[in-house]
This record gives structure tokens, sequence and C-alpha cells, in this order.
């Protein structure tokens, strides 16, 4: 196999920014330098998208471990794009709160790295790396900001979490080699003549889908969810909310489409289940919710079902639909949890939903792109999120999942009450007190602009997208 | 081989299975790291074991990364847990219970 090694240079690209920019910050002074290593990174981002849209068409396959095709460079732009977004965000958030530096951008694009190369995986090795990468590089930047509490017990729960779903997934990944000897996904799913390793097939793939399930907090696995959302600094939790679990859903859709033949029937009513308690854990636990970010995080856990009852559709439209919503949700949930961080006050996160009175007036653009995040989230028309919703509504009627469609369907009917009482305490209740904010910068409502576009555009010219995600899927269907 | 795969594996299920009950059950933070050290030192007993059974040097070379990572992950870990003791005096980790809901 001939390895073309810039077929990697995505890659390369953003481990070698993080690298630069470690070492940039070992000799420059921190008050001096922050512009020049912002620069840096965001360069890194657009040159890792770019890079990756150049490159779509190679056939790279370096040696069984990486496939570099439409797959990857789909994701490798998002990834790109979402972690530009990030930066621009975190900019004025971090350097308010005196935690902005070489490390800060150096730990988000080494996982950003991470995200790349769990997406581009076709073998378990570089997957376990890439999702170490990303996890590990996330409990530092959870707690990042200093002598935060909440900030210091989010990042211990997320990594006690983390720590053990990762154990998880390598034990299975161990018990998936020892029964089929292969470290390659495709045909480490399928036991072929063996029929007495199948147990121990299973056995390894439940394991790792515990992991899994665990990292994108599917119920029963979600408990940690809340309080790492709230407890992360705004931007971060953006980046972990949407990076994250956009890697692993990429990684779903690849374990569907590998394996839905041989071992899919299998697992697909434990999916079923776990898909409907995720929707109605997740809608109705919002509904109780007087803090934001915990309201996003349970809302982001339901969004999490709404996607694996589209994805037991893998024999239909099942694994476009994931991958579409995956983009939305990931702009979607950057814009809301972005907007709570433009919004805070530099003392402590904006974080009840009471606090929130009267900002339709007082912060007009910014609530406005809150109140747009959140109609996509709840699935109104003309935002990405009633598209989204759509499509993954469709693939599970199509598949004739109807008990659980109508399930989805009913809870996002009663999630429209706790997304629009954000919308009304923004708008029709008076301020009661009013904090200065600091103005926003440059790069945050660049920030915001890019992500109101593309949450309007996704939801009004949807075709083009679509098309792009059916071809990337009927690509990896037939290798 | 002396010693078969299924004996290896046994030794594997079983560690890792230890693991996860001294996780589930320590409160202290340390203990659980030791707890997930344990959990994946056992995948890596588990990976020697098959590679010998199936002859290919892949679970070797996995071991390898999976040794890196283990050492990275646990330094990130005790980092955090020091950290986190001086700021709030211990390491019990039911006395992380700020937020609830």
């Amino acid at each position: 196999m001939q390895t073309e090694w810039f077929s990697l240079l995505p890659l390369i690209i953003l481990a070698t920014g993080g690298s630069v920019i470690f070492c940039l910050g070992a000799f420059l002074r921190r008050q001096e330098s922050t512009a020049l290593l912002f620069g840096l990174a965001v360069v890194t981002c657009l040159a890792s998208g770019g890079s990756a849209v150049s490159f779509r068409n190679l056939p790279g396959q370096l040696s069984g471990l990486l496939a570099i095709d439409v797959f990857s460079s789909f994701y490798t732009v998002l990834f790109a794009t979402i972690t530009l977004i990030t930066l621009l965000l975190s900019y004025q958030y971090a350097k308010n709160r005196g935690f902005f530096g070489d490390e800060f951008l150096g730990i988000i694009l080494f996982a950003a790295a991470g995200m790349v190369l769990i997406a581009a995986s076709i073998h378990w090795l570089p997957f376990f790396l890439g999702l170490e990468m990303v996890s590990i590089s996330l409990y530092v930047l959870i707690a990042m900001r200093r002598g935060d509490s909440l900030a210091i017990e989010a990042a211990v729960k997320y990594f006690t979490m983390g720590a053990v779903a990762s154990a998880f997934v390598v034990f299975g990944i161990a018990m998936l080699y020892g029964a089929t000897g292969t470290l390659d996904i495709m045909k480490s799913l399928d036991v072929g003549g063996h029929v007495d390793n199948r147990f121990l097939l299973l056995f390894g793939l439940c394991l790792i889908l515990v992991g899994l399930c665990f990292k994108i907090s599917l119920v029963p696995f979600h408990l940690w969810t809340p309080d790492v959302y709230q407890g992360a600094p705004a931007p971060i939790t953006a980046f972990l909310a949407t990076g994250t679990k956009v890697a692993l859903l990429s990684m779903f859709v690849r374990l569907a489409v590998y394996g839905g033949d041989s071992v899919g029937a299998v697992f697909a009513p434990a999916v079923w289940i776990m898909a409907a308690l995720t929707m109605v854990v997740g809608n109705i636990t919002a509904l109780a919710q007087t803090q934001i970010k915990r309201l996003l995080a349970y809302s982001s856990i339901a969004q999490m079902g709404y996607m694996m009852m589209a994805l037991l559709a893998f024999k239909h439209q099942g694994p476009a639909a994931v991958i579409f919503y995956s983009v939305v949700y990931a702009f979607t949930d950057l814009g809301a949890f972005g907007t709570v961080g433009l919004l805070s006050p530099n003392n402590s996160d904006r974080d009840a939903i009471a606090d929130y009175k009267g900002l339709g007036y007082a912060q007009p653009a910014k609530a406005a792109l809150l109140t747009l995040c959140v109609f996509s989230l709840a699935g109104l028309p003309t935002t990405a999120g009633f598209i989204g919703k759509f499509v993954l509504f469709r693939a599970a009627l199509d598949a004739n999942f109807i008990g659980l469609a109508m399930i989805g369907i009913l809870m996002a009917i009663l999630s429209l009450y706790f997304y629009l009482n954000i919308v009304v305490v923004l708008y029709m209740r008076p301020a009661e007190k009013t904090t200065a904010l600091k103005t926003t910068g440059n790069e945050a409502i660049l920030a915001c602009f890019l992500i109101a576009t593309i949450i309007f555009s996704l939801g009004l010219f949807p075709s083009f997208t679509l098309t792009v995600i059916e071809q990337i899927v009927d690509h990896i269907s037939n290798p | 081989m002396i010693v078969s795969y299924g004996e290896v594996l046994g030794l594997a299920v079983c560690l890792f299975f230890m693991g996860m009950i001294c996780v589930a059950t320590r409160r202290n933070l340390i203990m659980i790291l030791i707890g997930v050290e344990i959990m994946l030192n056992a995948s890596g007993i588990a990976f020697v074991g098959a590679a010998l059974r199936w002859r290919s040097l892949d679970g070797q070379a996995f071991v390898l990364f999976l040794m890196a990572v283990a050492a990275a992950e646990v330094a990130v870990g005790l980092a955090l847990i020091v950290y986190a003791h001086r700021h709030t005096g211990t390491i019990n980790g039911d006395k992380y219970n700020l937020m609830k809901g």
C-alpha cells in the first residue's frame, strides 16, 4: 500500500501547531504573546480544515490504520470549524479570567487532533489513541480556571468517569482481538468460521459500547454529564459537549455500518431501550432544571437519544441522518454554551435561568443568538434543528421503529416547554438587576455570526449538505 | 504454550473485575485511580495472551501504546488530585458534591 504522507497533513498540522504553540510559550512573555499565539492557533485550524478539503479525494489508506477519505475529510473540516469557533469564543473569556495562555491553546489543538484521529481510524489502535488524546486534554481544560471549586469538582468527576470508560473500551478491544485475531475495526466485528469465539466477541463489544455510551452520556450512563457541564467554564463546555460527542458519534456510525449485518441484531434491543430511556429521562429531567448549563446538559443528553434512535435504522437512511444531525447539534450547542459564556460576568458563569430576565433588551444580539440556538434545539422550522429532527424521525419511521419514533416525537413536543421558557425569560420578564458586561471582542462576534449563518443555512438549504453526507455514507458502506 | 489462552483470559477478566470493584467501592480518589490502572493492565494481559494465541504482533504493539497512555493518564490524574486536595483539603470522592439537581 502506497503511503501518501501528505494525506495526513490535516492531522500533522494540528499536532505541529499545538507543539509549536507550547514551544513558543516557553520563550515568550505571557502578557505580550497572547494575540500572536491566538493567531497561530486560528491559522492552524484553518490550515488543517483547508488541507482536508483539498485532499478529500485521495484514496489514502495508511497501512490499514487510518483511512483518509471523504468520511474523515468531512469530519476533519467539521472538527476544525468546531475548534475554530471554540477558540474565537474563549479568547476573551479566558483572558478576562486569567487562564489564557499557550497551554490552553495547545491542549485545545491536541484535543482537535484526537478527534480527527477518531474519525479517521479504521483500526482500534489509532481510535484508542485518539480517544485518550481527547479525554486527557479535556481533563486538563476543565480544571484550567484556577481556584474555581465547581471546575475542580467537574474535572475530578469527568476524570474518574472518563478513566473508567476508557478502561472499559480498552478491555473490550482486547476481547475483540482475542476473539478474531485482528484489530481492524471492520474485520474484528465478524467471527466468521470461529463460532466458539462469538461469546467473547459479543462480550467485548458490550464493554466497548458501555465505554462509548459513558462518553456520549446515554441513560443510564449519563449521571456525570450535568455536573461536568455545569462546572466547566462555558466555552470549554461547548467544546466538550460538541467535539467529543460528534467524534464518538462518527465511531458509532462506523460501527453500525460495518457491524450492522453481523452483530446488529444482537445489540438492537439494548440500543432501542437506551434510546428510549435517554429521550425520556433527558427531556423530563430538563423540565425541572433552574440552571441553564444543567438544562442544556440534559437537552444534550436528549439529543443523543434522538440520534441513537436513528442509528437503529442503519440499513436505511439512519447513518446519513445521524451525521447530518451531529453537524446541526454541534453548531447549535456551540452557540448555546458559547452565548452563556459571552453573557457571563467575570466572577462566575451566569447560570441561574432567573438571571437571564430582561437580557433580550439589555444584550439584544447575544440574546438573539441564544434564542436561535434554543429554537434549533427545540426543532422549530427555518432552523437547522427542524431539518435535523425531520431526517432523524424519517429514518426511524422508514425502518419501522414506529413506537420509538412516537416516544421521540412526544418528548420533542414536551421539550418545547422548557426551551420556550428560556425565551420567555429573556424577553418577557423585566430585568431585576443589571450586571455590566465587558464589551464583546470582534472575534466572539465573528463566531456568533458564523454559528447563526450555519444554523440558518442548514435550516433553509439543507440539500447540499445532505447530498454530500449521502455520498460519504455510500463510500464507507461500499469500500 | 504452557499456559493456554483461556487461562490468560481468565486471569485478565478476574483482574478487570477486581479493578472495577475497587473503583466502585473505594471513595478515596487515589484508590479509584489504582483501580483504573488495574483495569488497564488487565487489558494489557489480555492483549499479550491474544497476541500469542493468534501469533501476531498487533496485540503486543497495542500494549506498548497502552502503557504510554496509562502513564499519561496517571500523570494528569495525580496532578488533578493534588490540585483538588490543595483547594478542598480532601481526597474523599464523596466530598465533591457541590453540584446537585
